[in-house]
Formats: structure tokens, sequence, C-alpha cells
């Protein structure tokens, strides 16, 4: 790659031909303030913050855009760019309610840090009167225009991350509000609610509900991990404080998801209002009572040795607990089970990334604004960028906008023609299709890479543990174990005469079950997952599990130790 | 048309199909506002539909520039000029008071007739024959009181 030879405040520097003045000061570890700029966006050079004065250019230049050329020789803190940057936070700061110990980004927010850095301990210009809109018409978070800076981190996140181009810039000048479609409500509009645009936003103006005012940065921890959400498993960040969870953020660094989530990874865990089970439980006289574990562990293990037994397992659980859990049935001659399914994948697999790359993307089978929604964002990306959409699915598919063409099953044969006469023709499938849509495939094993997608988030590491997937409703037996963690399965007891369930979460399988033995949720466990393209990804427990609650793995153990098997 | 045919363009300069959709968005509106009257939501998604843009992308086009109008106006949309010349040529503000009055209405509103609506413009490109007014698309010139008299009451059909 060529370098260019520039001096950045006195610093001698080889910077990449192409990069822009701040990347470069970035790279030799100098920092210069930003707003509008977000790394994962497009440079767009409207706040002004990043000011430098650069010899021989007339007037000052924004760093963010400025391409650096040999021999540049910049200032990043003279008293010019001093000035110019406390004037631009004087506006800022006078243009809407700034007033910060209101605020729950106080000592978080990025123009606040930047008004202490440069020193405003005033306003010289009137403020605003007049208060503007607060738009809490999502369900969880919240929009308020006061504190908003129009930086349009959140627009750009929409259109080039999301590609949902929910969000736009109203108006101009004083008036320019960020606006939703046609200027309607956020929660009436085609917001998805993903929170990426939350995840940028550099002030208080989008504002999570669950995690507002529950901690700043320098009193949470952050804690590396993989969504369960579905069998995408994007590479996100808990944020917890004292046991709990206060936020989760997507990893701008997962080669997964690059930084997205969708609002089941985000949002859904942290609204997860049901009761926690915390202590094993017996049902006696038909009502479940608190025991001791060695009690509940005896009657399971007693139940366990002889009768004919069916085991189930959630397929979020990790790669550890399916393959322990295999090695335990498996001695007892349990008919095992996981419950979710693999997508057909009649040709060579692909990755996530193939979208990027695609020209003809043929979706069968898929909603991809319902499930699996990162792979919608990507989809959507890759339709923006020129690729074109084939979709064989119903009517009412959430990216039929995006698509050039859309049949049912019975008009398949014609688009999977049409893919194989592409040059990069990316498949991503459901699972559970059709055998005809299945056989209907055939034609492009060879020609094109297939993305399936997996129905539990941990169908492949089921898979790899020996466990065979099903829907869960087939298995009869006279007991049955169901390891459900914090799932919600639905399973019929189909004439069990007596049922376990390791569960999390009190709920229909607590319910039926005769022996309730409490297991952590995802966040309290650490291990693998493996994700619908076969990557193995790690999970990484945030928090502890209440005082009684065991991980599962242990107990699955402690059950083989009791009936005496060397697991 | 096949994959084939359909290849993206090369050329760094080439516009992608999509920079061409959004290239023709302002005269899309221009020409949904002369059938609708104004851009109303069944207007603009239509231009949505047509070129194929996010309708997050058509309401900030359409809200930036004054000349798009998203809200209901009169059957007549009296533009008075408020720039530089016609100011200085006295017209304006005498125009804008007198038409104000007559009409009965403050500028941007419309008469409960549905008939005028009254707004002001900056420069329309008449400067050399100020004060401007300009109706629709007509363009009226060396304007005084008592020649909005008679505009509008030709207008009103008196
Ligand atoms: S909401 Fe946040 S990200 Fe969006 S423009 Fe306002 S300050 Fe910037
Ligand atoms: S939540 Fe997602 S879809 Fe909704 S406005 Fe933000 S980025 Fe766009
Ligand atoms: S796409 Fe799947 S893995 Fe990614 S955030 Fe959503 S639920 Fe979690
Ligand atoms: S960060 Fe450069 S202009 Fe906003
Ligand atoms: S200022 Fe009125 S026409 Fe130019």
């Amino acid at each position: 790659m060529t370098k260019v030879q520039i001096t950045i405040d006195g610093q001698k520097i080889a910077a990449e031909a192409g990069s822009t003045v701040l990347e470069a000061a970035r790279e030799a570890g100098l920092d210069i303030p930003t707003l509008c700029h977000h790394p994962a966006l497009s440079n767009w050079g409207a706040c002004r913050i990043c000011l430098v004065e650069i010899e021989r250019q007339r007037a000052l230049q924004t760093a963010c855009t400025f391409p650096v050329t040999e021999g540049m020789v910049v200032h990043t803190e003279s008293e010019k760019v001093v000035a110019a940057r406390k004037f631009v936070l004087q506006l800022l700061f006078s243009e809407r309610n700034h007033y910060c110990m209101y605020c729950q980004m106080s000592g978080d927010c990025e123009l606040q840090s930047l008004a202490y850095r440069y020193g405003l301990t005033e306003w010289p210009y009137p403020r605003p009167v007049e208060p503007l809109a607060v738009d809490a018409t999502r369900q969880y978070f919240v929009m308020d225009h006061n504190r908003c800076i129009l930086c349009r981190r959140c627009v750009r996140a929409c259109a080039e991350l999301v590609a949902n181009h929910t969000l736009g810039v109203r108006e101009r000048g004083i008036h320019s509000m960020i606006t939703a479609d046609l200027n309607v409500p956020m929660g009436e509009s085609s917001c998805i609610q993903c929170g990426t645009c939350l995840q940028v936003c550099p002030t208080g103006a989008l504002m999570d509900l669950k995690s507002a005012y529950r901690g700043r940065e320098t009193q949470v921890e952050r804690t590396r991990s993989t969504c369960v959400g579905c069998s995408i498993g994007c590479g996100i960040e808990l944020v917890s404080r004292a046991n709990h969870l206060v936020r989760i953020e997507g990893d701008w660094d997962a080669e997964v998801n690059k930084g997205l989530l969708c609002v089941v990874g985000r949002f859904e865990p942290l609204f997860d209002d049901r009761q926690r089970v915390t202590q094993p439980l017996v049902r006696r006289r038909g009502l479940l009572e608190p025991c001791e574990w060695d009690e509940a562990l005896g009657l399971v293990a007693e139940k366990l040795s002889g009768d004919s037994l069916a085991a189930l397992i959630t397929t979020r659980a990790t790669n550890e607990t399916m393959t322990q859990f295999g090695r335990l049935f498996r001695s007892l001659g349990a008919e095992m089970a996981a419950v979710g399914s693999l997508a057909p994948a009649p040709g060579a697999e692909g990755r996530l990334t193939d979208l990027a790359e695609a020209d003809v993307i043929l979706v069968v089978g898929a909603d991809l604004k319902k499930d699996h929604q990162v792979a919608g964002a990507f989809v959507r990306r890759a339709v923006d960028r020129g690729a074109r959409l084939a979709l064989v699915a119903d009517a009412d598919n959430g990216l039929a906008s995006y698509a050039t063409w859309h049949v049912g099953f019975d008009q398949m044969d014609s688009l999977v023609g049409m893919a194989a006469q592409a040059s990069r023709p990316v498949v991503v499938c459901a699972a559970d299709l059709p055998a005809e849509a299945e056989a209907a495939l055939a034609p492009l094993a060879g020609k094109a890479s297939f993305l399936g997608l997996s129905r539990g988030s941990n169908s492949r590491g089921a898979v790899a543990a020996g466990l065979p997937l099903s829907r869960g409703g087939e298995a009869s037996a006279r007991v049955l174990y169901i390891l459900a963690e914090d799932d919600r399965l639905h399973i019929p007891r189909n004439g069990a005469g007596f049922v376990v369930a390791q569960a999390s979460y009190v709920g229909p399988l607590t319910d039926m079950a005769d022996v309730v033995l409490p297991a952590p949720i995802w966040a309290e466990q650490s291990g693998h997952v493996t994700n619908t393209e076969g990557r193995v990804q790690s999970v990484q427990a945030a928090l502890t599990p209440p005082e009684n609650v065991w991980p599962t793995v242990k107990v699955l153990k402690t059950l083989a130790g009791r009936l005496n098997l060397a697991l | 048309m096949s994959p084939e045919e359909q290849k993206q363009p090369t050329h760094p300069e080439t516009p992608t199909a999509k920079q061409a959709q959004r290239s023709m968005l302002l005269t899309a509106l221009y020409i949904a506002q002369a059938q609708y009257g104004h851009l109303n939501d069944e207007a603009l998604q239509r231009v949505a539909e047509r070129l194929g843009l996010p309708l997050s992308e058509v309401y900030s086009t359409a809200s930036f520039y004054s000349l798009y109008r998203l809200k209901p106006v009169g059957r007549y949309v009296i533009q008075v000029c408020d720039g530089l010349s016609c100011h200085l040529a006295g017209g304006a503000d005498t125009l804008v008071d007198y038409i104000r009055q007559k009409l009965g209405i403050r500028v941007g509103e419309t008469t409960s007739d549905g008939l005028f609506t009254l707004q002001t413009v900056e420069c329309v490109a008449s400067c050399g024959t100020s004060p401007a007014v300009r109706v629709n698309d007509e363009l009226y010139e060396n304007m005084t009181p008592q020649k909005v008299d008679r505009l509008l009451d030709q207008l009103a059909g008196r």
C-alpha cells in the first residue's frame, strides 16, 4: 500500500494514501474530536467539530473528510482551531435543550465531553424556548428531539447499515428535524426497532428505555459474547452492572454482524419478564414445592433408569451442554432430540459475507424481516448496491418491496433458472421447506453458494454433538426429560407419566413438570455455539446465576454420577 | 432482461440505477404537485414507488424546498416577491399588507373559500420590472395595489 508522508502536530506520520486526515491522526494515536463521524458510517462532514488547520489551505478543513497528501502539515489544536471548535460547540449548545444534568446520557455524551474539553462555561447565545416533541411511540427506545444535534449518524446507520431507510431529515435550517418515512411517528413508521441508530447516537437524543439512568460507562462491565436469539449468532457486548443486564450492543468487530443487531437480540432479553425458577421443585399432591437439589436429583435419577425415556434439548444450549446431554441420554438408551432444524444446502455452503458480492440473491421461504433479521439487513444492503432479489415466499413477505421478482413455491423453477444464469448467485433458504422446493434447488448445486438459515440458534451444534433434530412434539415415552433453559419451548406431554423440566423460567413446561430443575439463562453461562454458517463462536457469562441455580452441565454430570455412568 | 443484460455499469462515473432514479426526484415531485395541487401522502407515496426511493428520502427532499407544498393551498397561490429589488421598489411590504387586508388572511394562509393563498418568496427573476407578483405560474410585473385589485377580481371571476 502506498504511503504519504505528513506531519500532524509536529509528529511525522506515514499515512495511507487515500485516507483522511482524521484516519491518519487516529492511526498515529492523535485525538481529533468528532461528532457526525462514525467509523462504521460514510463520512459526512456536517458538524464541523473536527476542523483542523492545514498549512497552505485558506480555511480550516474538516479532518473527517479531507484526504491526506504528500508533505501535508496539519495542526489539530492551534489557537484558530480551538476557537473554531468552541464556536461550533456554542452553536450546538444554543440550538436545542442541552441541560446535561437532566439527561440520561450525562457522563457518556460525546457532546458534553467536548464541552468539558473546550471549557464551555456559558451560553453566549440565546437558548431555545420552545420545547420540541419527544417521540415515545416505539416500544423499546425514545427519540427526544430536544437533545438532537442533527449529526445524522442515525440516518446514515438506518440507510447504510440496516438499509431500512426509515429516517430522514425534514425541512431545513433551524426547522430541521429527524423524521421517519412521510413524517409519521416512529412507532407507526417502517422502523424495525433494530436499535442501530440508538447505538450510534452520540447524545441523549435516542434513549434506551431499559438502560437510561442505569449506569455510566465507568460503572458498567462489558462482556463480549454471542446472541442466541437465532442461528445467525451475532457478536454482542453485554453491558451489565451489579449482576443486572443494562443493555446489549452490537460488537463492531464481530465478523458475522459487524455491529448490527435486530430487535430480538438487542431488546428482547432485557424485557423478558417471566418469573425465574430459583430452586429445585417437586410436585406433591398436584403442587410444585421447593426441595433440595439432593432430593430432586435423587428422584430424577430413579425415574431415568428403567422406564422408556425421551430427552429433548433446546437449541439455545451451548455445544458443551449438547455434548454432555448426548453422552448422558445416549448411555441411558433414551430417544433424544434437539428442537430445531437445518436448512437444505444442496451445494457449496456460503457465508453471510457472500451477500455483499452477490449479483442475484434467491431467498426461498424465509421472511427476513421477522426472523434472522440481520441477514435481512445484508440482503437489503446488497439490493441497494445493485444486486437483485428473487423471492420465493408468501405475498406478505417483509422483503417484498425490495424484490425484483416475487413468486410462490409453485413458480419457483423460473427463478431457479434465472439464478443459475447469474455470475455470483447466493441462495438463502429457510429450514423446513416443502420437499418439492428443496428438490427444485438442485440445479443450483455447484453454481450458487447456499446460505441455509437453521431454525433454532444452535441446531448445528446439536448435530455436531450427534443429536437428531426434531420439532419437539413427536417424543413419546413413559418419562420425558426436557432441557429447556431459557427457551420458550412448547412440548406436549404425549402421555408421559413423569416429566422433568430443566428450565430458567416458570411457564407451560414447568406447569406440566413433576420435577423442575432450575437452569441458568444464556447470559449466565460460558461455552460455545455454532452458527448457521458453521462458525463456532464463544458465549461468555456476564451474570452470575441466582445462588441455588446450578450450571446446566453440572446438573447433567451429577445425574450421570448418580446413575453410576462414567462419562 | 437476462442478468447478463442487466450487468451493473462499470465505469466509475456512470451513475448506478439508483442514482439515476434519484436524479429524477425533483422533477417527479414537481409533476406530482401539479397533478395533486399539493404533495399529500398519496402523491409522495406514488413518487416513491415510481422511482423506487425510500419514503423518508422523498419526504426529506419535498420538505427541504419551499416551492414544494406539503399542505393544501388555494386555487391561486399569490407569491409576492420580497427579494432585494422588489423590496427597494417599495413593493413588497405595501403589496403584502394590501393583499393581507383585502383577503383577510396572513402570509401562508388560504382564504376560507379556498381561492387564494398568500406567500412571500425571494427574487422571482423579474427585478427589472419590480415589484413582481407570481400567481401560480404567471408573472405580473410593476405591480401596484390598483393592479392587484384588478387581478384578484379577475381571478375570482368577478
Ligand atoms: S438522533 Fe442522535 S444520531 Fe440522530 S441526528 Fe440526532 S444526535 Fe445525531
Ligand atoms: S431502529 Fe433500526 S430501523 Fe428503526 S430507525 Fe433505527 S436504525 Fe432504522
Ligand atoms: S439476527 Fe439473530 S443472532 Fe443476530 S441479533 Fe437478531 S436474533 Fe440475535
Ligand atoms: S466529525 Fe468531521 S465534520 Fe463532523
Ligand atoms: S427581487 Fe423581486 S424579482 Fe428579483
